[in-house]
């Protein structure tokens, strides 16, 4: 082995090793995906999401959980998280059961009795159905 | 997943007929805390159920895995698909007893809880350690303990190993309201 191909291999070795530890730190730090930016894979009536959770919820479950989906409805409240973002209730007041919205950023100009439409990550049923990380569709 | 419909059932029905004496919450916080010299990890969950039944004392809560939300995408990911398996078992519960309750005042008081909690389809008895303080229009609980991965039958692979510590430590705080519907 000359001097010139050692030096080659070593260069080469080193080259891979950088590749790996980009491509593996890329990988840890995949980012989260943009609710802001993404589009909704499903869109639907505040009633029909929770009938849906009511009638089957294991078959919304995998119908809907982790999945972006637009609601749209009538605001029923609105409360401050303990991590101090809005939390709205969508729904109406003469079914029990409702969607809870949790927004991540704040928004003005919200009251009770609007109609909104508004999108998220559905993690799933409790007494309501659960969506994270909200964004209002103007 | 039946049981636990149930029980949620079985309380809120009660509800219409008692009226009085159920508190709850919908947005009780829980988090757990994962500490290894190579990483630490550590999620929180702003949407738990809790609801406190002040005739007898007995607590149900009610998390959704999923609802626990990572620093990391990565994090969030293998949480969900590798180890809790959260399509399969997509909530914890837990429901006891909060021992000595008629006896508490208006003030900040130590109490014990006693009851099943249920992570990963697995069920395991628990005494839990909490403060709580209790008045006519709020019951505020909180504090942490500690559970072992491997009690829940949650398999870590040896890749990773090193990444999760074997004991998680968790904590909550939940402040609960009146029910009134």
């Amino acid at each position: 082995m000359t001097k010139k191909t050692k030096k080659l291999l070593i260069l080469y070795f080193f080259a891979a090793i950088l590749v790996v530890s980009i491509i593996t730190v890329k990988i840890y730090n995949k980012p989260f995906i943009n609710i802001v930016e993404s589009k909704p894979s499903l869109s639907l009536a505040s009633e029909a999401l929770l009938s849906d959770f009511i009638n089957d919820e294991s078959t919304a479950n995998t119908k809907y959980l982790e999945e972006l989906i637009q609601v749209n409805g009538t605001i029923t409240a609105i409360e401050k998280g303990k991590d101090g973002n809005d939390i709205i209730t969508l729904g109406n007041e003469n079914i029990i059961g409702s969607i809870i919205c949790h927004l991540s950023k704040n928004e003005e100009n919200l009251k009770t009795g609007q109609e909104i439409s508004i999108k998220g990550i559905c993690t799933g049923y409790l007494m309501d159905v659960i969506l994270v990380k909200c964004v209002i569709i103007p | 997943m039946k049981t636990i419909l149930i029980i949620f059932t079985f309380l809120l029905s009660s509800i219409t007929v008692v009226g009085q004496g159920k508190f709850l919450t919908k947005q009780g916080y829980t988090s757990f805390y994962s500490s290894t010299p190579i990483e630490d990890i550590k999620a929180d969950n702003n949407q738990v159920l809790s609801i406190i039944d002040t005739s007898s004392g007995t607590i149900a809560i009610a998390i959704l895995m999923k609802s626990f939300s990572f620093e990391k995408a990565l994090m969030q990911e293998h949480f969900n698909e590798n180890y809790v398996e959260s399509d399969r078992y997509p909530k914890a519960t837990f429901k006891g007893k909060i021992l000595d309750f008629e006896t508490l005042t208006n003030k900040e008081t130590k109490v014990t809880i006693v009851g099943d909690l249920t992570i990963h389809g697995v069920t395991k008895k628990m005494e839990i350690q909490g403060n709580i303080n209790s008045t006519e229009k709020d019951i505020s609980l909180k504090g942490g303990f500690e559970i072992e991965v491997a009690d829940f039958g949650i398999k870590i692979p040896s890749v990773v190993a090193n990444n999760i510590a074997k004991t998680i430590k968790v904590t909550y705080e939940f402040d609960h309201k009146p029910y009134q519907k």
